[in-house]
């Protein structure tokens, strides 16, 4: 909240994202502190800043040898076959985490696994057509975020303890489904061409090396989430809840169905994902989304780099999405810095930092302009 | 008028004091005086200057001037620690307590004390049964957990920990709101214990008919002004309630004309158990009637009540002659009923949001194609035609509403409830921390509804808004109907029916206007 | 839904069960029902599978139940004050390999091997609280971003995939015979006793207190004295010290190799143990004990379905259930307690 407004004159509140035709004397004494606001309080800014600082920055060490390989547009292009998953996930981290009362999902990627295991089923053993496993991955995915869903917005578990519970749950009936073994076969690995095929078509000439997946499956799902939060009045309802349950159940709206229907939602994101992993992997592996670190931990790093606040009705697409961008070509020249594994290790630096550096200017923002958008 | 009463020497006294925020005069001047022993009641409206007056002694607040004395030496209480060292301690409405921690670990958080590293628990709780039987409540409930107290105890044990400082003076701001008759009379017998131990209480209620069981003396304020201080057995409820509002005639919006008709709403003998009873409300199309009590009196549970926020426990609500029984806020929307709530920050704004969202948010069906998207010029339109109506002022309608003034994101709340005429719009202290020229506006705005048709109840604690905007006027006291007037009354009247009314104490049952409330009576 | 007529009714009600006694019950229902469940564990599995009641199967048990109870003591303090720590897997990663390269590299005793993991840990656990306390971000961001900046931290020790030819200084902490008195693997013990002094420093102490009464409200908790920062940093770097203490008992596994999943995970072992303990993750409530028995009921579960013959995998199942039906009744309680006191008004 800001203070600048003496409580007797109202008029005018803050100034907007574009001032209305402030007077030019103030505009040209204000165009540093602007910025800085802009930087500060817009995250998009911000994102769009470091992003092509990271750019250059790697693209003129390139041009002097620095780096292994070159870092060019066709490179940057091809990389973005690991932000696929990313920004899908991250999104559907937005989605929970945007509709508060500590929203966070972490079982999503136990979601992943357990979807990706029911697509490789249908898949390869069943003999399922394609589109038919792609519909019962993301039917899997959304009836195990629906259980989220009750558990937290009807039954009044906290997010993280029922998403925990369920990533437990998930991720070990995704290991004992298949006795333990993955599935793989002719009929997955025919699939990896379907999202790293670089020959897109009718455009593939004209444009970088982009992987197919990108179009096939990070765009729509982008496009999808865009005009479901920002054009949809599920969206509506969405940040009203997250912004202030109280004032959303005196104002009709159904929390906690809303709610309820987040998690789904993120839920048919993973079942999405799921499919988008197994290709890549040309196997539905019983630890696609928990190996390691899991899946969850860097989705939800993305989310909160992007913009999201932690206490929800905040976030946008274009801050996941710029975020998600960001992290893949900084660990791509990070990756090309560095012989051997070395580069993974210093990704992992540098993802810690930006979050806490993030976190930290969403307090400042906050303590100066009253929060960030 | 008249002098402090004559208790030897003050205990705390208040010369001139005087309070400014930005350009609100909030204490215009202000003099106190309260005596050991000697249980002061602070009366006054609301805006009066009585909470600002509190929050001087108290030390969360500093006075732009006027002199204070303590004991009988000058101090300045430049913050609360301040006047808890010197002895001034202040129970609020609400109890704060630690749900988890005992009775006895809240009343000594903070200051625990200690047997080498250990907290000494024994010593501790001996200290805490003798604060408890000081007043008067078993020794055993200090090693219950505070959270498995009524509210009633949670605010007694929030008087014994104001006091283990050993407090000699104790304000307790309007205490009685939250709690039943039995519970006062066991707040009052504590209260009378505490000063016949020599501690000086300050009590703040609204309630003035209870002032007469507990006050020795009592201050009115007015506009900003303490206007006397009197003992107790020179007033009676009306004496008071006409101190408190002074000789000035009440401003009505001048009589509107109802047109007749058959009510639209109509609660007959609603209840709500714990809230209210016996609730007989008819309200007309175009009609505005006030329901008009002091907090905690079931005003506000009444509003709720109609709007689903609880579905009510006995009686019966009809609407355009059909009952219904509105089991959520979704449910009464659809019904037509609206409800500007009474919380503005906590149950009405979206306060990151822009406005148009804050408007549009409970009318996604009406502004969108196809139920699923947004239609986004309707939106704005809407909103640009609402800012222009309700003369929002703000360059844009994109602009978050957590950055208005109260009266402007006062005005966006019921701009949100005007986007579809409701049947029954139902506002709680519809001007609740707004500006005097945005609440005229929004009467203004709450009569051009009504002339549209729309049957509006107007629930508040606000009398000069009572008096001001309602065409027919309950007053609710206890839960139930206590009176009824129609445009003639004045506010002494209605105040006394509110704050006062039994027979010994208060003189307003001959008074002509005054109605009992049973039957439907029609006003003009 | 009766309101009370008579107020003084409702004081004289805990008159039976508290007089004469200073404090609540030293054990919560909770604790007892997890006690309870426990040994119905343990007697069926006593019978559906012989070797599970011997030395052989309960001794390993105890040595796996030991570093999550005890990383957990800190992880309860955390969540009483309404935090939580995502990075403790990170920073045991740090701890183990630190004192595994310089076992590796220099011979020293086990006292110094503890000085230096518990000053490694103190210092990573200083830094969350630091930047939790001062900087005025939510924990588990905060913790999210240092997570991953440990776990660089530690893959830069360990330089490659593996560190080899530890000595066995750690055994008497490990799970062989040296790490035994009278069949007590010695960590479980180191871990009883701390839990035993966190139990009496969260139940006796000032300062215990203080941490249930920011968990419950930090803005009425400050006004009333608590130093609520210097708290917070406290109890986060309580949890980086028994961190340090932790990594030790995981790097004791008896092999002279280390790698780089040490820790992976655990922070959501560490997690589970404490919420089915019975501490609230809104914080304000919690105790060590129900984290131990909670630690304990999880292993139970572990070793129960290998023993069985069952998939090992399987056995995160009956944990993500344990989590529900834990806060599920836990939830089902407070609500009885809230409606109860709300009928009161």
């Amino acid at each position: 909240m800001t203070t600048t407004v003496p409580p007797t004159t109202p008029p005018p509140p803050r100034p907007s994202k574009k001032p209305p035709a402030a007077p030019t004397e103030q505009r040209t004494a204000s165009i540093g502190s602007g910025l800085l606001r802009a930087v500060l309080t817009q995250r998009v800014v911000l994102l769009v800043v470091l992003l092509v600082a990271v750019v250059v920055v790697n693209m003129l060490l390139s041009a002097n040898g620095y780096l292994t390989a070159t870092y060019d547009f066709d490179y940057l292009a091809s990389a973005l076959i690991d932000a696929v998953p990313l920004v899908m996930l991250a999104l559907a981290e937005l989605i929970v985490i945007v509709s508060g009362r500590g929203g966070i999902d972490l079982s999503i990627g136990a979601i992943v696994s357990l979807s990706g295991m029911v697509f490789g089923f249908a898949y390869q053993q069943w003999g399922w057509p394609f589109w038919a496993g792609l519909v019962l991955s993301a039917a899997t995915g959304t009836v195990l975020g629906l259980v989220n869903g009750i558990l937290v917005a009807k039954l009044g578990f906290p997010a993280l303890i029922a998403t925990l519970a369920t990533w437990y749950a998930y991720k070990s009936i995704a290991v004992v489904i298949n006795d333990q073994k993955p599935i793989s076969g002719k009929a997955i690995q025919g699939l990896f061409s379907s999202v790293n095929d670089k020959n897109v078509w009718l455009i593939g000439d004209w444009i970088p090396d982009i992987p197919l997946g990108v179009f096939t499956y990070m765009l729509p799902v982008v496009v999808g989430v865009w005009i479901l939060l920002a054009r949809g009045t599920y969206g509506r309802r969405l940040y009203g809840i997250g912004t202030n349950d109280t004032a959303a159940t005196f104002a009709g709206i159904d929390v906690a169905g809303t709610r309820m229907r987040a998690y789904a939602l993120s839920g048919l994101i993973g079942g999405i994902a799921a499919v988008y992993l197994v290709a890549e992997f040309s196997s539905a592996r019983t630890d696609l989304g928990t190996a390691g670190n899991g899946l969850a931990l860097p989705a939800i790093t993305i989310a909160v780099l992007g913009g999201v606040a932690i206490t929800g009705g905040i976030g946008r697409v274009a801050g996941v999405v710029l975020a998600a961008l960001l992290v893949t070509w900084l660990n791509l020249g990070i990756q090309l810095s560095f012989q051997g594994n070395e580069g993974i290790q210093f990704q992992l630096l540098a993802l810690g930092v930006l979050l806490v550096f993030a976190a930290l200017l969403n307090g400042v923002a906050t303590r100066r302009y009253g929060g960030t958008s | 008028m008249s002098a402090p009463p004559d208790s030897g020497l003050a205990r705390l006294s208040l010369t001139g004091v005087s309070k400014r925020y930005g350009g609100v005069r909030a204490i215009r001047t202000a003099d106190f005086t309260v005596g050991p022993g000697r249980i002061h009641a602070l009366v006054g409206e609301n805006g009066a200057g009585k909470s600002t007056l509190i929050k001087i002694i108290a030390g969360a607040e500093i006075a732009d001037t006027g002199e204070i004395e303590y004991e009988g030496a000058p101090v300045t209480i430049g913050d609360t620690l301040a006047a808890i060292d010197l002895g001034i301690a202040t129970v609020y409405q609400e109890p704060q307590l630690f749900a988890e921690l005992t009775v006895a670990e809240n009343i000594f958080l903070g200051r625990e004390l200690r047997k080498g590293a250990r907290i000494d628990w024994a010593t501790q709780n001996e200290q805490v049964v003798e604060l408890l039987a000081l007043l008067g409540l078993p020794g055993s409930l200090s090693t219950v957990p505070a959270g498995e107290l009524s509210i009633a105890t949670q605010q007694q044990i929030s008087i014994a920990k104001a006091l283990n400082g050993r407090a000699k003076v104790l304000i307790l701001d309007e205490p009685s709101a939250i709690l039943t008759d039995a519970e006062i009379e066991i707040l009052f017998g504590v209260v009378r214990r505490l000063a016949s131990t020599g501690v000086s209480v300050i009590y703040i209620s609204h309630r003035l008919d209870e002032l007469f069981r507990i006050a020795d003396e009592v201050t009115v304020m007015r506009d900003g002004e303490t206007i006397g201080t009197y003992p107790i057995g020179e007033l009676s409820v009306r004496k008071i309630a006409e101190l408190m509002v002074g000789g000035e005639l009440t401003e009505h919006a001048g009589v509107r004309t109802v047109p007749d008709g058959d009510p639209l709403l109509r609660l007959e003998r609603l209840g709500l158990q714990g809230s209210f009873h016996d609730v007989d409300v008819d309200v007309r199309p175009g009609e505005i009637v006030g329901l008009y009590g002091l907090v905690g009196s079931g005003v506000a549970e009444i509003a709720s009540t109609v709007y689903g926020i609880d579905a009510y426990t006995a009686g019966r609500m009809w609407l355009c002659g059909k009952q219904i029984r509105p089991r959520s806020p979704r449910h009464a929307g659809k019904l037509g009923i609206a409800l500007l709530p009474a919380n503005r920050k906590l149950q009405g704004m979206f306060s990151f949001q822009s406005i148009a969202f804050n408007i549009s948010v409970a009318h996604l069906p009406l502004l969108s194609k196809s139920g699923a998207f947004v239609d986004r010029l309707r939106e704005r339109q809407t909103a640009v035609d609402l800012i222009k109506q309700l003369s929002i002022k703000t360059p844009s309608e994109r602009q978050p509403v957590g950055a208005m003034s109260g009266g402007n994101a006062q005005k966006v709340v019921l701009a949100r409830q005007l986007v579809e005429r409701p049947q029954v719009l139902v506002l709680a202290e519809p001007t609740q921390g707004v500006d005097v020229g945005a609440k005229e506006e929004i009467y203004r705005i709450i009569g051009e509804l009504a002339d549209q048709g729309t049957a509006v109840l107007v629930a508040t604690s606000d009398l000069s808004e009572a008096l001001r905007i309602a065409d027919r006027l309950l007053v609710i006291r206890a839960g139930s109907v206590a009176a009824e007037f129609g445009p003639g009354a004045t506010q002494v009247d209605v105040l006394s029916a509110a704050a006062g009314g039994t027979a010994e104490h208060s003189d307003i049952t001959g008074t002509t206007t005054l109605t009992t409330s049973t039957n439907d009576g029609t006003s003009s | 839904m009766t309101v009370i007529a008579d107020p003084g009714a409702d004081p004289t009600a805990p008159d039976a069960h508290a007089r004469g006694r200073v404090l609540a019950s030293p054990v919560t229902g909770q604790e007892f029902v997890l006690l309870g469940v426990i040994a119905v564990l343990w007697v069926l599995l006593g019978f559906s599978t012989p070797a599970f009641l011997t030395a052989g199967s309960l001794q390993p048990l105890l040595v796996e139940v030991a570093p999550v109870a005890l990383i957990g003591i800190g992880m309860t303090m955390v969540i009483i004050t309404g935090g939580i720590d995502i990075s403790v897997g990170g920073a045991i990663m740090v701890c183990a390999v630190t004192v595994a390269q310089t076992l590796v590299t220099y011979e020293m005793s086990i006292w110094v091997a503890l000085v230096i993991s518990v000053a490694v840990g103190a210092g990573l656990g200083m830094l969350n609280g630091f930047l939790i306390a001062y900087g005025r971000v939510p924990a588990i961001i905060i913790t999210f971003g240092t997570a991953n900046l440990f776990q660089f931290l530690g893959l830069q020790i360990f330089g490659s995939s593996t560190v080899n030819g530890i000595p066995s200084t750690l055994d008497v902490v490990g799970r062989g015979v040296n790490g035994r008195t009278l069949g007590i693997p010695h960590s479980f013990f180191i871990t009883v006793v701390l839990v035993a002094l966190a139990w009496w420093y969260l139940r006796h102490t000032v300062g215990g207190r203080h941490l249930y009464a920011i968990g419950g409200d930090p803005v009425a908790a400050r006004l009333a004295g608590v130093r609520v920062r210097r708290r917070t940093l406290l109890v986060y770097l309580i949890t980086g010290a028994l961190v340090g203490v932790g990594a030790l008992f995981y790097l004791a596994k008896g092999t002279s190799t280390l790698d780089q999943s040490v820790g992976s995970g655990r922070e959501l072992a560490v997690i589970a143990a404490v919420v089915i303990g019975g501490t609230s993750i809104m914080g304000g409530r919690g105790s060590v004990l129900g984290t131990l028995l909670g630690a304990l009921l999880v292993q139970t579960v572990t070793s129960g379905v290998t023993q069985l013959g069952w998939p090992s995998q399987l056995s995160d199942l009956f944990v993500g259930l344990a989590i529900i039906v834990a806060v599920g009744t836990d939830l089902l309680r407070q609500r009885a307690r809230t409606s109860a006191t709300r009928s009161q008004r």
